[in-house]
């Protein structure tokens, strides 16, 4: 046991870095499948629909501890090559806010009253158009509040990597509380470093949410 | 005695006094209604009678009993005074007969044995009586107002007020409430109205006031008022709602 | 990919589910009694217990669960409070899930327009029988997805207690790993377990909900 030194101050910040790049991956590939999923929620297909429904159905129904072991121990057995923790972990987070912003872009999307699609049809645009230059901006205006909610939710999701070795913040609080028996003021510290990195974003979201019902 | 005596009320909205010394009395089986423009302080005067807004100075009084806010039984005291909406506020939750038999359950006027029977009395006098297992939202807004005073007739009030009860209605419902609204004046109700239905205060009315600027501006029997205002902010007023 | 080995542990996997629906329940109940008392609190007129509540939800809802259990765990012995692995989880999640409800009972009590609450005072009806009858069940029914939504988040999220060697779903798991090394297909297993409890909260809430608020909405 030693002390409480400026060291394992840093290393708790330097960990930082685990927790932002595992947002950062399960953002730029989990966005795109989002996006996917919420424009096939709402296609004329319905077989389309009732397969991406029951897609993030299964995924929001299972804890995302659940998700990150199952492609952990999964990716490896079935794809029978090594897979470094790191894919698996980053498939697991990149479903996992897939799902979830799926359906609040879903959300955004519906809330675009049919009105305007058939503006934008009187106006002789496509379906892509509409969509793309009426429909969309008016639905990322309406989803962004939820959105940034969700980005919070993202990193305190983060910490569960903790569970299967990363060395993100929460596992670099377990290994500093270990080595220096201080828990309350190592995970005082943790804490800390999460809320300030999340209380802004809520403060974000709130005043976002306040601007919609604002000027109307 | 009048049954509404109000002495001078003053009341101020935050920096604006919409109340600048008002004096009314209303006699028990008059019908008064109370037109000016919007800002006169019309509403405000009627809420300030069943004490849903206080008065800042100036005293009303009801059946003698003095009207404030911490009044010694303001429920019992409402229960005597029945108020309908311009927004009805009929209650989403509750079926038709519900919402008429709620307060008289809940307040010891009538047992559950004979609540069915006074919403379908009530009805039956608002022209409604087949619609006592609707939701509200199934109803026309007419038929929403007419519940409404069907709702506060059941607690047989003393004396009832009217704020604005037409104006969010289609003009093709106002008639169905208006015809309810000429009944119960005809079964001797002591009613106060603000409104701007000026076929109904003509017709109506035994009097009409007309507010202006937080104050009584003019008042008298429809007939010489219209015929003859003394006033010309009440010249211009009628001529603007013609 | 072999299932076989597993089996033996039903028992095991059926007690790890019923920790889990126990420790939810505990901390749904408790969380949402927190939650009252929270919107109680925050339309009073005392302005430092709003600022404690309000500081409450916060400091709750921008930490991660995970760690909240921790600090209950490993850190309330210092102050001379040790719970064990359940009873330190269950505090924990009720914290957790009473901040959210906080926001959740407040936003419904807030969803009921003024103009009914006057409505029911001009019939002469007590504070309380407004309250009983005229606000609370437009509030609860607007304040009934968002509840039940959270709910089904808590199930999941009872995962978090494994971490402290809580006897729940999640841990047992773990053990199974250890005695049968077949890791996938515990988890896989666990897995469908989770999803078979949220899917059937899912039902019963939506039964409840079709059941209980049979009033048509507002067109």
């Amino acid at each position: 046991m030693r002390s409480f030194t400026l060291i394992d101050f840093v290393s708790l910040f330097a960990a930082l870095r685990w927790t932002v790049a595992l947002v950062v991956l399960a953002l730029a590939f989990g966005a795109p499948l989002a996006l996917a999923l919420a424009t096939g929620r709402i296609s004329r297909f319905a077989g389309l629909r009732w397969t991406m429904a029951a897609c993030i159905q299964v995924i929001q129904s299972v804890p995302l501890l659940g998700l990150l072991f199952f492609f952990y121990f999964g990716m490896p057995m079935f794809l029978g090559i090594q897979v470094p923790a790191l894919v698996a972990v980053t498939v697991a987070y990149t479903l996992y806010t897939a799902a979830f912003l799926g359906e609040i872009w879903r959300g955004g999307l519906e809330a675009v009253k049919q009105a305007q699609w058939e503006a934008g049809a009187c106006l002789g645009l496509s379906a892509w158009q509409q969509f793309r230059h009426i429909i969309a901006p008016q639905a990322l205006r309406l989803s962004l509040p939820p959105t940034v909610g969700f980005l919070v939710q993202l990193i305190k999701g983060t910490s569960l990597a903790s569970i299967l070795g990363f060395v993100e913040l929460a596992r670099a609080g377990q290994v500093v509380s270990a080595a220096t028996f201080q828990p309350l003021l190592t995970y005082a510290l943790v804490a800390a470093i999460y809320f300030a990195l999340c209380l802004p974003l809520t403060l974000w979201s709130r005043s976002l949410e306040a601007r919609l019902d604002g000027p109307r | 005695m009048a049954l509404v005596e109000i002495r001078d009320v003053h009341k101020t909205f935050g920096k604006v006094e919409v109340l600048k010394g008002v004096s009314l009395d209303v006699e028990e089986g008059e019908i008064v209604t109370i037109i000016g423009r919007s800002g006169s302080g019309k509403s405000t005067l009627l809420r300030c009678i069943n004490a849903l807004e206080s008065v800042d100075s100036g005293e009303i009084r009801v059946e003698g009993e003095k009207v404030h806010a911490g009044m010694p039984d303001l429920k019992a005291f409402r229960q005597r005074v029945g108020i309908v909406f311009q927004a009805f506020n009929l209650f989403p939750h509750l079926k038709v007969e519900r919402n008429i038999t709620l307060a008289p359950l809940l307040t010891g006027r009538i047992d559950k044995a004979k609540a069915r029977a006074l919403a379908e009395d009530v009805l039956t006098r608002v022209g409604l009586a087949d619609k006592i297992d609707a939701w509200p939202e199934q109803l026309s807004g007419g038929q929403q107002q007419r519940v409404a005073i069907a709702r506060c007739l059941a607690m047989a009030p003393h004396l009832m007020l009217f704020d604005e009860v037409t104006s969010a209605l289609d003009p093709e419902l106002v008639g169905e409430v208006l015809k309810v609204m000429e009944a119960m004046a005809k079964q001797g109700m002591t009613m106060i109205l603000v409104t701007h239905e000026m076929g109904f205060a003509r017709n109506v009315a035994n009097r009409i006031v007309f507010m202006h600027q937080g104050r009584v501006w003019e008042q008298g029997p429809p007939a010489k008022l219209f015929a003859n205002p003394e006033t010309p902010e009440l010249a211009s007023f009628i001529a603007s709602a013609r | 990919m072999n299932f076989l080995p597993l089996w033996r542990y039903q028992n095991q996997l059926i007690d790890g589910a019923i920790v889990t629906l126990e420790l939810t329940v505990i901390a749904a109940l408790a969380g949402l009694l927190i939650g009252i008392a929270g919107a109680v609190a925050l339309k009073g007129r005392i302005t430092p217990l709003r600022w404690l509540v309000r500081g409450y939800i916060e400091l709750f809802r921008n930490t991660p669960s995970l760690i909240q259990i921790f600090i209950v765990f490993f850190v309330l012995p210092s102050f001379g409070l040790k719970l064990p692995a359940f009873e330190a989880a269950a505090v924990a999640l009720s914290l957790y899930f009473g901040a959210y409800s906080v926001e959740i009972i407040r936003a419904g009590l807030d969803s009921v327009p003024k103009n009914q609450i006057e409505a029911g005072q001009c019939l002469g009806l007590s504070g309380w029988q407004v309250f009983r009858h005229i606000l609370l069940p437009p509030a609860l029914r607007n304040a009934y997805p968002a509840v039940t939504s959270q709910f089904v988040l808590l199930l999941l999220g009872t995962s978090l207690a494994s971490q402290v060697a809580a006897d729940e779903l999640f841990h047992v798991a773990g053990f199974i790993e250890s005695r049968t090394y077949r890791s996938f297909e515990v988890y896989a297993v666990i897995c469908v377990v989770y999803f078979a409890m949220a899917m059937s909260f899912k039902a019963l809430f939506a039964i409840i909900g079709l059941a209980a608020f049979r009033w048509p909405r507002r067109r």
